[in-house]
């Protein structure tokens, strides 16, 4: 199996397909990467040669519109903390672990406040048990 | 959705012209706005705003970091005092 950036390793799909097992790499970004290396976007993966992978390893590394893993990761992360230290409303959110861009926390919102805490006493608890 | 690039940012011109003043006469005093809408510029980098949450002036003191955001973003309108009432036994106040 081919490798592309140390770990990653798409399987025995489309070059176009497999390449989107990179985190930050989606349909678009794997049109984009084999236009610019100039490789049969239905190629099989493991039918990659030697060249084409470095080629395809190039320009992940060193072109700024295809930030991907770990670099892509650290980037989320510095944007969040730079909104939580400055203070704004969204930094605020994110640092309640709440919802970010104004969806309702009545119901819902199960992603950010995770698994329910259920409050004793409160209207409607026993007909949930 | 984004603002109109044409448009440009939208920065209450009478703020602007606080901040000039202000620059030019030394005045600390912060700068007292109910213009929550108002953009942060540049200019507005290193002054001390006072903006309105609906009740009272927060001060707010603007960092490099803030440019681009609106000044509203600073002072929030909602005071979460927690839940719990009779039932739990503490509550946070």
């Amino acid at each position: 199996m081919p490798r592309i950036l140390g770990v990653d390793i798409p399987n025995d799909k489309r070059t176009i397909i497999s390449l989107q097992y990179l985190y930050g790499i989606g349909p678009y970004k794997a049109e984009l990467l084999c236009e610019r290396t100039g490789i049969d976007r239905d190629k099989r993966a493991r039918e990659l040669s030697e060249d084409e992978l470095a080629k395809l390893a190039t320009i992940l590394d060193n072109d700024d519109d295809f930030t991907v893993e770990g670099q892509l990761r650290r980037q989320i992360q510095q944007n969040i903390a730079r909104l939580r230290d400055i203070g704004c409303y969204r930094g605020l959110r994110h640092r309640k672990g709440l919802p970010v861009r104004g969806q309702r926390t009545r119901t819902n919102a199960r992603t950010r406040k995770g698994p329910r805490k259920t409050v004793a006493g409160k209207k409607g608890v026993k007909e949930l048990r | 959705m984004g603002r109109s690039l044409k448009k440009g940012p939208y920065v209450v011109e009478r703020l602007l012209d606080k901040v000039a003043r202000s620059e030019s006469s030394g005045n600390r005093e912060p700068i007292k706005t109910w213009a929550r809408a108002c953009t942060i510029v540049p200019e507005f980098v290193g002054k001390n705003f006072a903006i309105h949450n609906g009740r009272t002036f927060l001060k707010l003191y603007v960092t490099e970091d803030m440019v681009g955001h609106k000044l509203g973003e600073f002072a929030p309108t909602r005071t979460f005092k927690g839940h719990g009432g009779k039932g739990g036994k503490s509550g946070k106040r």
